[in-house]
């Protein structure tokens, strides 16, 4: 299978449910379980287990200049790279040879542009957003954005979001989501007039 | 599992009805069925997941599709927009999209629940003929159904109030509508500005509780997921636990039907399925009733043909499978000032049809509503994934200030149309590629009708003004182009007098075979605007009197 193909596999195309074949053979339980143990797994900061540190030092910077942190956290306060260390091992372990071919094409690009630089977490900031820039259009950096967001905002089970961290960024509140009107600004003033008029 | 103490039938022993399928219909016929007296085998290709099995996992349920059985690499489903062409195998979303899990696609749905309207059954001779397509009515009245959407009101459980140009209805809602959310506010204030009647959200979720069942949480987990509370009114919640407690009833879970036998009388006498295991099985059976979706339905006819029906089950007149029916559908978004906070509670609380019906002045066939809901934001993946308007950064700084500030402050708008009949939209057998099972997969040819399209863009037009009229800071248009999956999944097995243009007579018993009758979306004749749930519950309590008529009388 070529790059393209297995990347069109791996990662979300727009809107629609994600690829997910091994999650499905694993079955869905399985899958669960695996979770769970990557956020029991993040509590203890342990190392991670299916990425070397030098991988985990590529994912936390560019996961870090999708949703970087600014006056408020982002995705390396997210745990992020502990969600991608826990997928590559589980629901996504048989892409997981095929994406570190990918990432190694995507760092082969930056000693060309940036040199004295070999990997994307050797350049500044502002450089790595020009290489970011020069590449958002690949399957790899669209698949790598959508897990980076599946990794600050899914569930803390999933082994990022720690914390809540994603859905305070967002202002939603919970868990345990359970809510009772008025939920927002727009309905509340719509009841208090309701209220005024029924009164009158 | 949820079915380890019911009744296990023999295998070889005839019981009186196998259902295929314990979806919107199937859940309906199962229980009244078992609850009169009846012997039922209902199998399911789903797991047998109860409400504490549901959470609000966005990327198990939304991304995986953990209630869908997974992406397309498991259904193997192909896709072509036009039959000259070779389909393709399609990524990601199965093109027919649908729940695999006991309840099926009620348990997942977004609960918006519209009562189809007379002119709905009628249109045709209303409007006359469209060039090119099959639009016809149906045999049945709204009139005839009314009695079976009240039933679905009170035995389901549907909240709300009555709109100013709904049919008539001949009991009240049973429970008041859902408290309005922003989203709806902003929907009721731009339509007023405009001229354009509003009305509270009919929905198949408790907003009190009813027959043991509690009320909604207000979670927001509605689309999509499951509901952990059973306050979603999913078969699974409201029909099969009364189906099961008859103990006439026996739901096989995680088994998949390939084929329908028939005996030497041209009789429906037998029903192949692969167990969990993948083993082959078959249950003997009186009668047999399809409820597995308007796309596993004529699947399942097409790969049982055999010497005696060469062009599958109940399709001498070449109807099974065609007329393939999405709904077309448009969508405008907007952030506004302050925060809507919309992803809590259901999605929709207010509906506009002003639009409802035709009117050959805009030049295209085409009728539907607008409704007011988070969409993307009602989660936080879903809505960082789609990010803002087409043409803002999708990374970086100004992105992630963009979804913070507006996750709370954004909505959507929903135009629910109306999609015509067409030879050339169909279901039929992919001549290569089989699903994860080894059947014969689903191949799924789909073009929107130029009114279709149109109609959903007419839609969006109103939506855009309704947002400016409402004071969004910012609204934008999604594009509107043909649809290439869906689902909603209708008309493939329609309805009719004559059986030459159509699969299933008026009470659902297909033409060909008296003993085989089907009913699911599949019998739809034209598509409503949008919302066929409703519909496809009251067919099936309408269908469930004529069938046990039909038994007790010794007529099947």
């Amino acid at each position: 299978m070529s790059n393209e193909a297995l990347t069109r596999r791996l990662f979300l195309q727009g809107t629609g449910t994600l690829a997910g074949s091994t999650l499905m053979r694993a079955g869905i339980p399985a899958f669960i379980a695996v979770s769970q143990a990557a956020c029991s797994a993040k509590e203890e900061a342990t190392a991670f287990e299916n990425i070397t540190n030098a991988e985990a030092r590529e994912i936390i910077a560019i996961a870090a200049r999708i949703l970087p942190t600014t006056d408020t956290p982002g995705a390396t306060e997210a745990g992020a790279v502990y969600f991608f260390d826990k997928a590559l091992g589980s629901f996504l372990a048989d892409t997981a040879g095929p994406a570190r071919d990918m990432l190694a094409a995507f760092q082969s690009g930056i000693a060309g542009q940036f040199p004295g630089a070999e990997v994307f977490s050797d350049l500044g900031e502002a450089d790595q957003d020009k290489y970011l820039k020069s590449v958002e259009e690949t399957p790899f950096f669209q698949g790598f954005r959508f897990l980076t967001i599946a990794g600050v905002f899914g569930m803390a089970m999933h082994g990022g979001n720690r914390d809540d961290i994603g859905w305070k960024l967002v202002g939603m509140d919970g868990p345990p989501h359970a809510w009772v009107a008025p939920y927002g600004y727009y309905d509340a003033e719509y009841a208090a007039a309701q209220e005024q008029q029924n009164g009158e | 599992m949820a079915n380890e103490n019911q009744i296990s039938y023999p295998l070889d022993e005839a019981v009186d009805f196998v259902i295929v399928g314990s979806g919107s219909a199937g859940g309906i016929l199962a229980k009244e069925l078992s609850t009169n007296g009846f012997s039922v085998v209902v199998i399911e290709q789903g797991p047998f997941r109860t409400a504490k099995d549901f959470t609000h996992d966005e990327i198990s349920v939304l991304m995986f599709g953990e209630l869908s059985s997974g992406n397309n690499d498991v259904h193997q489903q192909t896709f072509r927009n036009d039959e000259s062409k070779e389909a393709e195998l399609a990524q990601g979303q199965p093109p027919a999209w649908y729940a695999q899990t006991v309840g099926g696609s009620s348990v997942h749905f977004t609960a918006n629940f519209w009562r189809f309207r007379e002119v709905d059954f009628k249109e045709r001779s209303l409007l006359g003929p469209i060039s090119g397509t099959n639009f016809a009515d149906w045999p049945i009245s709204y009139g005839e159904l009314e009695p079976y959407y009240s039933r679905v009101d009170w035995e389901i459980g549907v909240c709300g109030a009555p709109g100013p140009s709904d049919s008539f209805r001949s009991r009240p809602f049973p429970m008041p509508p859902m408290p309005v959310k922003s989203s709806g506010v902003l929907l009721e204030k731009g339509s007023k500005a405009l001229g354009f009647e509003v009305q509270p959200a009919p929905l198949a979720i408790l907003s009190k509780p009813l027959n043991g069942r509690p009320a909604c949480i207000h979670c927001g987990f509605c689309m999509g997921f499951g509901c952990e509370v059973n306050a979603k009114s999913s078969t699974l919640a409201a029909m099969i636990p009364a189906a099961m407690a008859s103990g006439n009833c026996e739901i096989r879970a995680e088994c998949a039907v390939f084929r329908v036998g028939t005996n030497a009388e041209g009789r429906a006498d037998e029903v192949f399925y692969y167990d969990p295991d993948g083993n082959e099985r078959s249950q003997k059976a009186k009668a047999v009733i399809l409820s597995a979706n308007g796309a596993e339905t004529p699947r399942l006819l097409l790969n049982s043909a055999n010497e005696q029906f060469p062009n599958g089950l109940a399709n001498s007149s070449g109807f099974v499978g065609r007329n393939l029916m999405f709904n077309c559908h448009s969508l405008a978004s907007g952030d506004f000032e302050e925060p809507l906070n919309d992803y809590k509670s259901v999605q929709v609380t207010r509906i506009m049809h002003h639009f409802y019906d035709a009117d050959p002045a805009r030049g295209f066939y085409g009728g539907g509503g607008i409704d007011a809901r988070p969409l993307f934001a009602a989660t936080p993946a879903m809505y960082a994934i789609m990010g803002g308007p087409p043409g803002d950064p999708k990374w970086g700084a100004e992105f992630k200030n963009y979804i913070a500030h507006n996750f709370t402050r954004n909505m959507s708008m929903t135009g629910n149309a109306t999609s015509l009949a067409q030879d050339s939209n169909n279901i039929t057998i992919d001549p290569t590629h089989k699903d994860n099972w080894g059947r014969p997969s689903i191949r799924l040819t789909y073009k929107d009708h130029d009114d279709d399209l149109a109609m959903a863009t007419f839609l969006q037009d109103r939506a855009m003004e309704i947002f400016d009229a409402a004071g969004a800071k910012r609204a934008w248009r999604h594009p509107v182009t043909p649809q290439s999956s869906g689902p909603h999944l209708l008309g493939t097995c329609r309805m009719g007098d004559d059986p030459d243009s159509s699969v299933v007579d008026k009470f659902h018993r297909s033409h060909d075979i008296p003993n085989l009758y089907i009913c699911d979306g599949s019998s739809f004749v034209t598509s409503g605007r949008g919302q066929p749930t409703m519909t496809i519950m009251a067919l099936a309590f309408r269908a469930s009197e004529h069938i046990m008529a039909a038994a007790r009388n010794n007529a099947i």
